[in-house]
């Protein structure tokens, strides 16, 4: 429940597209420091959360509070730098540059040079390379794929393209990590790892809201999940409470989770 | 500037505009209907009406109209209009197919960026203007006049002109019978489908091919038509006919909301008016101006244009 | 095409490959041959028209460093500029209005004009700029248009007649512009300025500018999510690309010494396009190749120079579908190290 430490906080947001109700007065809140999971069936609403988080889209009534001030009608790239920073369901990486310039871009979020620091390479320019390199280097081998840093995006492996998008993410110094579904397509070894992984990021101070499909990821990394069913929040509860809920029973057995 | 033109013929100056923009509105709905279906710009869509006016000049040719021959009226004219611009939407038409064919469908598939298709569009525009400049010269030819151009009478100030007032029905007439053809019949439904959303419509069976070869077919027989309509009003063509109207219509389109039917018609009336009262105010000279800086102004405070986006929403 | 492009990909693997002393070496030695190369008669090079060191420079060189403003656009942020020649425009009738009206000096007004080019980037680039792409294509291709119906229609501007008399720089040292047949001079100007333009562009694209633009090229909405200022970045490579175009155009107002509308025309952006594309978006080594195949090509063939737009229309439509890349691709790989 929002105290002190929430971070990020929807209240009562509703999302319209035209006449399709995507989010009906949900209220969402992330805690400092948590791993919190939005769970749901498809088309329940969740990437919507996303989009509204970050921007992409304003939601139709309802408040976006980050840290208490409003981020509704901010930029995107502002609401980034303002320490929100989110990854793809269907993978968005810049696929014709390396590895490692994909995190750097993340990483630059936080430069202020520009052309002319650039042309007159500026001492405040060299610091900020040198920094967003070392920032893209140290996240690169916390992540497993330096080895990778400089292939092009697009000849990455599958796996490896996620966790670049993770990379890229975290580059941004966020304090809220969006990952929207980071496990889609993996083995269940691979599973594992991603979830110890995710930990780890927590355990650096990182804040995560998860979406997934995957219930043993879920159960066994979230501190919070919360439940979306046709656009409206169902449950919010512990992980183990979670599971016995019968509302959120009834919700997926309607509709079968593809879980994978 | 110079406003006491304006005030003093303004009643023509609106006529006037209203049959330009009639043109323009034609040219308009096929940006807006391949923007609606596939979310690009038909850059070479000018080549397509420019290739129209060539069809009406050589069908002319062909039946051996010229300026001396005798002004046609009844069933003669109408039959001499109607073939001479069954001829201009049928060359237009093919050609508007052809060119999704050769110039789209591959990188379509493939999935290709804008930047690719944007640029293969452009080869095809110069392609095409060039094989019109080689083959006919790159000086105006004269479309001889069959219809006497006679003022029937005068209403605020504007001559009621026979040309003008057949433009002006016939385009009527024509976009009146594709806003039925698009909500009412199965094909038009399938147009409206994919708009909405194109992976959905696979999914219940629409053939996209078929729409978009459907689509282009359609806005190039617009495109035909308002080639035929251009040469009775304007009487002259060539190669490069097609750029500055071009980039009018496709402005109309933005202008009434890109992918949306309705408002290519209002944003291409709306244009050619605008455009009648700057030439008046500035000078015929600037007058191509005045629809650049329109555009420019829409695109800055209303990108969605006056009526909005999207061809699913318009009822059109 | 297929054999072609697997020599350019060997060849650009082989030079990454090389050390950076030897590139350094090599890069001395190319430009040491190309700023020789009007003082060598080469009669195999010469074209019906003309000579080839008068060719040198127009339009081989400006045809060049179009091509490498252009690129900074179209090549590195994606953004599709269909009335470059407008900026080519801009720094010509800077050049000859302050040239023949106020008498400045050459060497003052080609700054200016490249300032003034940036600008006018800038005030177009800054409502467009917001929109989608292809919206770009269309305004920027009215705004070319624009252009060249101003200078027609503006008499204060030379209206059809254009601007005679168009002042040639100052001489600097034994380099004297004064001789109309003497290319050498303004070549070794125009070579300068290109270098300087390369060496500028390279700090940009190895700073978080580059990164910026390639990644708003790749996927604007992705950059713009990882905290890229989008907007910034893209009217920082408008107006750069601009004010290369400016400074074509002084130099070229100044070597003709006569400039009028039908300098100017629409076909002028799509040869400048052409160049970008056909060299391979991105990279510079591919403007330069795609800049003299545009430039030098057409001279040499004047029998077919009837059929060059016609033939080039129909090689874009063929190259997108085959090899959109172009003929030297921005990059196979990344850099091995």
């Amino acid at each position: 429940m929002p105290n002190e430490s929430t971070l990020l906080e929807f209240k009562n947001v509703t999302m319209r597209f035209g006449g399709v109700t995507a989010l009906s007065d949900v209220d969402i809140s992330v805690g400092k420091g948590e791993i919190a999971a939005l769970i749901g069936p498809n088309g329940a609403g969740k990437t919507t959360v996303f989009n509204i988080v970050t921007g992409v889209y304003q939601p139709t009534q309802g408040e976006v509070r980050f840290k208490g001030e409003s981020i509704v009608g901010k930029k995107r790239s502002e609401i980034t730098r303002m320490g929100l920073a989110r990854t793809f369901q269907n993978i968005r990486l810049f696929a014709e540059m390396t590895a490692l310039e994909n995190v750097l871009v993340g990483a630059d979020a936080h430069s202020k040079s520009s052309v002319p620091g650039a042309i007159l390479t500026l001492p405040r320019k060299r610091r900020e390379e040198r920094e967003a390199h070392e920032r893209a280097n140290e996240l690169m081998s916390f992540m497993g794929i330096s080895k990778q840093a400089h292939l092009l995006a697009k000849g990455l492996p599958y796996g490896d393209q996620r966790r670049l998008e993770i990379c890229r993410a975290l580059a941004t110094n966020p304090e809220v990590l969006l990952l929207d579904e980071p496990a889609a397509g993996f083995n269940p070894v691979e599973k594992e790892i991603l979830g110890e992984q995710i930990r780890a990021i927590r355990d650096r101070g990182y804040t995560v809201l998860l979406i997934e499909h995957d219930m043993s990821l879920v159960m066994g990394i979230s501190d919070r999940v919360m439940v979306l069913d046709f656009g409206t929040k169902i449950a919010d509860e512990i992980p183990s409470e979670i599971q016995r809920d019968p509302r959120v029973i009834a919700a997926y057995l309607g509709v079968p989770v593809d879980a994978s | 500037m110079n406003f006491s033109t304006l005030t003093s013929q303004f009643g023509a100056l609106t006529f006037d505009g209203l049959v330009l923009g009639a043109i323009y509105a034609l040219v308009a709905l096929g940006y807006t209907l391949v923007y609606g279906v596939l979310r690009l710009i038909n850059f070479a869509h000018s080549e397509i009406f420019m290739l129209g006016t060539f069809g009406a000049l050589l069908s002319a040719h062909a039946i051996g109209l010229n300026a001396e021959s005798a002004p046609r009226s009844g069933l003669a004219l109408i039959g001499t209009f109607l073939l001479v611009t069954i001829v201009a939407m049928a060359i237009s038409g093919l050609a508007a197919v052809l060119l999704e064919r050769i110039a789209y469908r591959g990188l379509r598939r493939r999935g290709a960026g804008r930047l690719t298709v944007l640029i293969s569009a452009i080869g095809a525009s110069l392609f095409l203007q060039e094989a019109v400049a080689l083959w006919r010269g790159r000086n105006y030819e004269t479309f001889p006049r069959f219809l006497e151009k006679e003022v029937w009478f005068t209403l605020f100030g504007a001559d009621i002109r026979s040309d003008k007032v057949l433009i002006l029905v016939s385009a009527a007439l024509m976009m009146i019978a594709l806003e039925r053809f698009v909500s009412v019949t199965r094909l038009g439904r399938g147009i409206r489908a994919v708009a909405q959303n194109q992976d959905t419509s696979v999914l219940m069976g629409v053939n996209i091919d078929r729409v978009v070869t459907l689509t282009f077919l359609i806005g190039g027989l617009m495109a035909g038509f308002a080639g035929s309509l251009n040469q009775v009003y304007f009487e002259q063509t060539r190669f490069s006919i097609g750029i500055v109207l071009g980039v009018k219509a496709f402005t109309a389109a933005v202008l009434g909301g890109i992918g949306n039917l309705r408002g290519a018609l209002l944003g291409g009336l709306v244009l050619g008016v605008v455009e009648s009262y700057g030439a008046a105010i500035f000078g015929g000279s600037w007058k191509d101006v005045v629809a650049f800086v329109i555009l420019v102004l829409v695109l800055m405070f209303r990108p969605s244009g006056l009526l909005g986006e999207t061809l699913q929403k318009a009822r059109a | 095409m297929k054999y072609l492009s697997s020599v350019t990909d060997a060849v650009g693997d082989r030079w990454r490959e090389l050390p950076k002393a030897t590139q350094r070496l090599l890069t001395v030695i190319f430009i040491a041959g190309i700023a020789v190369l009007p003082m060598v008669q080469i009669p195999l090079l010469d074209t019906p028209q003309t000579d080839f060191p008068s060719l040198l420079f127009d339009k081989i060189g400006l045809y060049v460093l179009m091509g490498i403003g252009l690129n900074v656009v179209v090549g590195k942020a994606g953004l599709l500029d269909l009335g470059y020649v407008a900026f080519f425009a801009i720094g010509g009738y800077t050049m000859a209005q302050i040239g023949t009206l106020l008498h400045w000096s050459f060497w003052l007004i080609l700054p200016l004009g490249v300032v003034i080019a940036m600008s006018a980037g800038a005030i177009l680039g800054l409502p467009t700029l917001r929109l989608r792409g292809d919206y770009l294509a269309i305004v920027t291709l009215g705004f070319g248009e624009i252009i060249r119906i101003t200078a027609v229609n503006v008499d204060w501007l030379g209206a059809n007649r254009g601007v005679p008399n168009i002042p040639w720089p100052a001489a600097i040292g034994p380099l004297n512009f004064e001789d109309i047949l003497n290319p050498k001079p303004f070549y070794w100007v125009l070579l300068a300025l290109i270098i300087l333009v390369i060496w500028l562009l390279k700090r940009i694209d190895r700073s978080r500018v580059g990164r910026a633009w390639e990644a708003i090229r790749e996927d604007e909405d992705a950059a713009e999510l990882m905290g890229v200022q989008t907007l910034k970045f893209k009217l920082w490579a408008f107006s750069i690309g601009a004010g290369i175009g400016g400074m074509g155009g002084v130099l070229f107002a100044s070597k003709v010494g006569f400039i009028s509308p039908d300098n100017f025309p629409l076909t002028l952006s799509v040869m400048f396009l052409a160049i970008v594309v056909l060299g391979g978006s991105g990279n510079i080594p591919g403007v330069i190749l795609g800049a003299l195949a545009i430039s030098y090509i057409p001279e040499r063939l004047r029998g077919f120079s009837e059929y060059r737009v016609l033939l080039f229309g129909a090689a874009l439509v063929i190259m997108m579908n085959l090899r959109p890349q172009g003929l030297l691709p921005r990059r196979i790989r990344g850099k091995v190290i």
